[in-house]
């Protein structure tokens, strides 16, 4: 016997996806190959233990197929960046239009302006210059500058001249006004400084007599009334103190003849009592 | 595998599918609904992640629609359809694998807070603890399936999950029936190595009963 189960025959027959002659064949081979039949057996106990992997249980979500088409486009690669660019290209024109941008290039000249263009009087101006030679535009300028540099001259001498006319004039009429001023100063104040002192020493004699002459007068008529008050503070005293004596003395009265009633009635008590006892004693 | 409602009507859409090629909506949603469970759970085996599975078959039948009308035959829709699905998760697979940072699910376990999970699901007669050693032996060959390389998860999830012929697979791949059964081959090689390296057996989890 030749035959020789191979793998994938194997595996076909343990799946039971062989058929006629060629299962019969398997089978053969098996009943007379004894490793053979322990290894499929083995296979059959791994397919019963991988039996054991029960399905899991899901339930399937919706699933939106319709709408993806669009957003498909637009997630184009380079689709966003080359909208956005266009668009922005667009606001930069719109804004150019409104603002009336101009872009020119002329003669190696960028020219980028806005609003109207300027009048074309300019290029009218520049274009005789232009037929002019260098010498002839030198020359004028030469022309022009020493014309300028004359005047120029001019304009500085004079101005010098009167600079100077007018400082010496400054001078001297400053120096002149200065010397009167001082010379005025000095008279007056020698002047004024005397008669200032003489009515000074004038107004201090008055002020002084006059201040003598009040005060003596005032002392007088105020030792004057001293005086008389102080006679009559006198006068008053004594009489204040005549009167004090007088009703010492008339109280002093008093008393002594109260005090001779007193005696004279004890006296006569006395006769009397005794008087009655001795009449009394000499009807007995 | 046994066939579901689902399955039978998948088998039999071809009117539906003609409909939806001449641009019906209605029957564009219906064939999402058929199809979705299977995309999905065709991806989130090839990723074991719950996103890149959402976000590969949200994106495959967002193709599926704007392409159907250039489907020429309609019978060969299935196959069609996976060929979409297998190059979004190639695509993402690329993405995952220039993306250095450590994917979420990784980090949090979301599994292992969902713990519960197994109450809900299957016979509640069964033994919870017979139920518990399910479930981690699932997660354990989910893993090992992440460990063989693409070429071959793609073949042996296409096969043993999604129930595709070899000549289907090799019209989704655009190979020849004999690759796609030599991958098969030694993808389940590859897992059954990787299970024995984990010490998965019969004696241990009780599989092969």
């Amino acid at each position: 016997m030749g035959y020789k189960a191979s793998e994938q025959d194997l595996m076909a027959y343990l799946y039971g996806e062989l058929e006629g002659k060629e299962k019969e064949m398997v089978e053969q081979y098996l009943l007379e190959n004894a490793e053979a039949r322990l290894e499929l057996e083995k296979l059959k106990q791994l397919r019963h233990a991988l039996g054991h992997v029960k399905d899991k249980e899901v339930i399937a979500p919706p699933i939106f197929v319709g709408d993806s088409r669009p957003p498909f486009i637009w997630n184009a690669p380079y689709l966003k960046t080359i909208v956005s660019i266009a668009a922005s290209l667009l606001v930069v024109m719109l804004v150019g239009k409104f603002s009336g941008m101009q872009i020119g290039y002329t003669d190696s000249e960028l020219r980028i302006s806005f609003g109207k263009p300027s009048s074309p009087i300019e290029n009218v101006a520049v274009t005789p210059v232009e037929s002019l030679s260098s010498d002839e535009v030198q020359q004028m300028i030469n022309a022009s500058l020493q014309q300028n540099n004359v005047a120029m001259q001019e304009t500085w001498a004079d101005t010098q001249r009167k600079l100077d006319a007018s400082i010496v004039n400054n001078l001297a009429s400053n120096s002149a006004k200065i010397d009167n001023l001082v010379k005025e100063s000095s008279a007056a104040s020698q002047q004024q400084i005397r008669e200032f002192v003489a009515s000074m020493q004038a107004e201090n004699v008055q002020v002084v007599k006059s201040y003598f002459q009040l005060s003596s007068s005032e002392q007088k008529q105020y030792i004057e009334s001293l005086l008389v008050d102080f006679a009559k503070y006198l006068q008053q005293q004594r009489n204040d103190d005549l009167q004090v004596v007088q009703t010492q003395l008339s109280s002093l009265q008093k008393n002594t003849d109260t005090f001779k009633q007193e005696t004279e009635q004890i006296l006569t008590s006395i006769i009397t009592t005794v008087g009655s006892k001795n009449s009394l004693g000499t009807k007995y | 595998m046994t066939e579901t409602l689902l399955d039978i009507a998948m088998m039999h859409s071809d009117n539906l599918i003609a409909r939806a090629k001449e641009g019906d909506q209605g029957a564009q949603g219906k064939v999402v609904q058929l199809w979705y469970k299977r995309i999905y759970n065709f991806s989130y085996k090839f990723f074991l992640d719950h996103d890149l599975a959402m976000e590969v078959s949200q994106k495959t039948f967002i193709s599926m629609c704007k392409n159907l009308p250039a489907l020429q035959d309609n019978a060969r829709f299935k196959s069609w359809l996976y060929k979409i699905a297998v190059n979004y998760c190639r695509e993402e697979a690329r993405k995952k694998k220039g993306n250095r940072s450590l994917p979420f699910d990784l980090v949090w376990n979301r599994d292992a807070e969902d713990s519960p999970q197994w109450e809900s699901s299957g016979n509640r007669t069964d033994n919870p603890e017979r139920q518990l050693q399910q479930r981690e032996l699932a997660d354990v060959l989910q893993e090992a399936l992440l460990e063989i390389n693409e070429e071959q998860r793609e073949v042996v999830i296409m096969k043993e999950y999604e129930g595709l012929k070899f000549r289907e697979i090799a019209e989704v791949l655009n190979i020849s029936e004999n690759t796609v059964k030599s991958r098969m081959y030694y993808g389940l090689d590859g897992l059954k190595k990787i299970l024995e390296r984990k010490n998965i057996n019969k004696e241990t989890i009780g599989y092969g009963i």
